[in-house]
């Protein structure tokens, strides 16, 4: 009978032998060659936003995201990729937004995520929904972005991350002139 | 942090929108210049961070002006992250009820049915432990009938992005409601009868698990760990009739542990919006007692179950299945007693939920459920005139509404109609309110 327990207990014992370093899906250097495989550069963008507009955005204290702008080797604007942070259910949830030159969505990748529960956004089916979303798309979770049961909170906030993300472009990078 | 400060307000100056300026051409030149310096001195920001991060580096952003903010590449995010991988973060639930009996006003009932404070804490990047701890009817002394409880308790080690390890106190993966069972998860102030009394909710036990997914959408849980303890079973109380498992399981409390459970759960959501899945439990379950009648008997619980949420539509159906073996003996012992152990037992139910409006943070989502559900349909033969006739099978309609403030603060509503009163067990038509947070 005691046998029964050494089983699963010896899987997992020699399971955690070969530790793998998990809490990292994806850097942002590979998100970024996966959107964009023909950039050639990711330069570093800014976007300015006021006031109003980041009370708009109900924007987290302390929000920050990083943007940078692909370009081909002939300097070519491919797109946007940008890094960004939100709370899942109480941990932070890393991840990365690509943006085409009009502002659609090509990708979302999940970069880190550390939630005991909820790991289901990473699922590929889930994270296709908001490919080819704009900022004049709802991006709203139960509208057009659907849940994952389970993992409400998780996709409630990339979903509403990504929304303000789309606004960022919408509101200043759209109008950027190439640097 | 003054470094930081000095640097947002540099890159501030740098990109508010020009004003009048004439010359823009020599602006955009100095802008550039500027541009070139400010990214050379974040670079050296960040390998001044790359260092022991023990201050979480603070985004740009975060010291914005009020009047305007950058948002831009100045912070180190992964730094950010990892040293909050290795925090202490906390969250709770809570979920306040009001029943009243429509037949029976006397018994109207008002209860802070549970207050939980959760943590986890990392311990490095793969390796936390998560706990949550449970008041339940707000007073818990020896003369009170309220319960503290440690709900869960777990170290859960990731091996990799997809897969890990579990051990400690955990949930077991059973049904839709048993693993996610905040009020703000589900529909009606109660929790469904076929997840209350045929799975046990929040059914946990104490072992070791494996979880991991997969990327065409499919969530799978197996573990090994402790089980039920039929040598608690009480047949002349009827908690055995309310929920055949809850009146046996154990809690991690002392748990009598010679004969191990195995539980296993498969959930596809390779569809968005979309959860097929089920999970069994079985394990021997008498644990050994010195000349216990039923020392051979095995527990099954199986469940199947999908969940569906088009669009503001929220469908969801669950059934399941019990059954306890080598009873008939343990019985026979029992004879005269109002509650045997029942051989068989099952439940299913049926909900459509409708996010009918929806305003600002606020939504109303009314919903109507059917339910079915016999805690005792079958038991073990015994001699002629000794044998317990099955129980008759409750049906519930509950008919009401969600109302959330916001996606963490519900107030419910609801009407529920039972085919069948039975005021011992709580069955008998009811109106109910509730309020329900999650943060």
């Amino acid at each position: 009978m005691y046998l029964r327990w050494l089983i699963p207990l010896g899987t997992g014992v020699a399971a955690v032998a070969q530790i793998a370093h998990a809490a990292q899906y994806m850097t942002i250097e590979q998100a970024q060659r996966a959107a964009f495989p023909a950039a050639t550069t990711f330069a570093p963008a800014h976007a300015v936003l006021d006031a109003a507009t980041m009370a708009t955005l109900a924007a987290p204290a302390g929000w920050a995201p990083q943007i940078w702008q692909a370009r081909s080797g002939d300097n070519q604007i491919l797109g946007w990729i940008m890094e960004d942070r939100v709370i899942g259910k109480s941990e932070a949830i890393t991840y990365a937004l690509a943006l085409d030159t009009n502002g659609a969505v090509l990708a979302l990748e999940i970069l880190d995520y550390r939630e005991a529960h909820g790991g289901e956004i990473r699922i590929p089916a889930w994270r296709r929904q908001f490919v080819g979303k704009t900022a004049r798309d709802p991006v709203t979770l139960n509208r057009d972005i659907k849940n994952i049961s389970g993992a409400t909170l998780s996709c409630r906030h990339i979903t509403e991350g990504v929304q303000r993300l789309l606004q960022v472009y919408a509101r200043t990078l759209r109008t950027k002139s190439p640097d | 942090m003054m470094r930081h400060i000095a640097l947002a307000a540099l890159a501030l100056s740098v990109m508010l929108p020009p004003t009048a300026h004439a010359d823009e051409v020599s602006l955009q030149a100095e802008v550039d210049a500027l541009r070139t310096e400010v990214a050379a001195l974040k670079d050296e920001v960040r390998q001044m961070h790359k260092a022991p991060a023990t201050t979480p580096a603070p985004a740009v952003g975060a010291v914005a002006s009020p009047s305007s903010a950058v948002v831009n590449a100045a912070a180190t995010p992964q730094a950010v992250a990892n040293a909050e991988n290795t925090g202490t973060t906390l969250w709770g639930y809570g979920q306040l009820d009001y029943n009243r009996p429509t037949a029976h006003a006397a018994d109207a009932q008002a209860d802070l049915r549970r207050a939980v404070i959760g943590f986890s804490h990392g311990f490095d990047e793969n390796t936390r432990v998560y706990g949550e701890l449970e008041w339940e009817h707000a007073v818990t002394s020896a003369n009170d009938r309220g319960e503290t409880e440690v709900e869960q308790l777990y170290i859960e080690h990731a091996l990799a992005p997809s897969y890990g390890v579990r051990a400690g106190l955990m949930l077991v993966p059973l049904g839709l409601l048993n693993e996610h069972h905040e009020p703000t998860q589900f529909y009606g102030v109660e929790r469904n009868f076929v997840e209350t009394a045929i799975i046990p909710s929040t059914w946990r036990e104490g072992g070791v698990a494996g979880y991991g997914s997969t990327d065409s959408g499919l969530i799978w849980n197996i573990g090994v760990g402790t089980g039920p303890d039929l040598g608690k079973w009480d047949a002349a109380s009827t908690d055995g009739q309310q929920s055949p498992l809850a009146s046996i399981h154990q809690e991690l409390q002392l748990a009598r542990a010679r004969d191990p459970s195995l539980f296993g759960a498969l959930n596809w959501q390779g569809v968005p919006g979309l959860n097929v899945g089920g999970g069994i439990f079985t394990g021997k379950i008498g644990q050994g007692t010195p000349q216990f009648p039923a020392d051979n008997a095995r527990v099954f619980l199986g469940e199947a179950h999908v969940r569906w949420q088009p669009g503001p539509f929220d469908f969801s159906a669950l059934y399941t299945r019990g059954t306890i073996s080598d009873t008939q003996a343990l019985n026979a012992s029992f004879a005269g007693q109002p509650t045997p152990v029942p051989k068989s037992f099952w439940g299913g139910y049926a909900q459509a939920a409708w996010r009918a409006l929806t305003w600002n943070q606020s939504s109303l989502a009314p919903f109507l459920r059917y339910e079915m559900f016999n805690t005792g349909a079958t038991y073990a033969a015994q001699p002629q005139g000794l044998g317990t006739p099955p129980l008759p099978t409750e049906r519930v309609w509950t008919l009401g509404a969600n109302y959330y403030l916001n996606p963490n603060v519900v107030f419910k509503i609801d009407y529920q109609n039972f085919n069948r009163d039975d005021l011992a067990l709580g069955y008998g038509d009811r109106f109910d309110l509730g309020i329900g947070y999650q943060f």
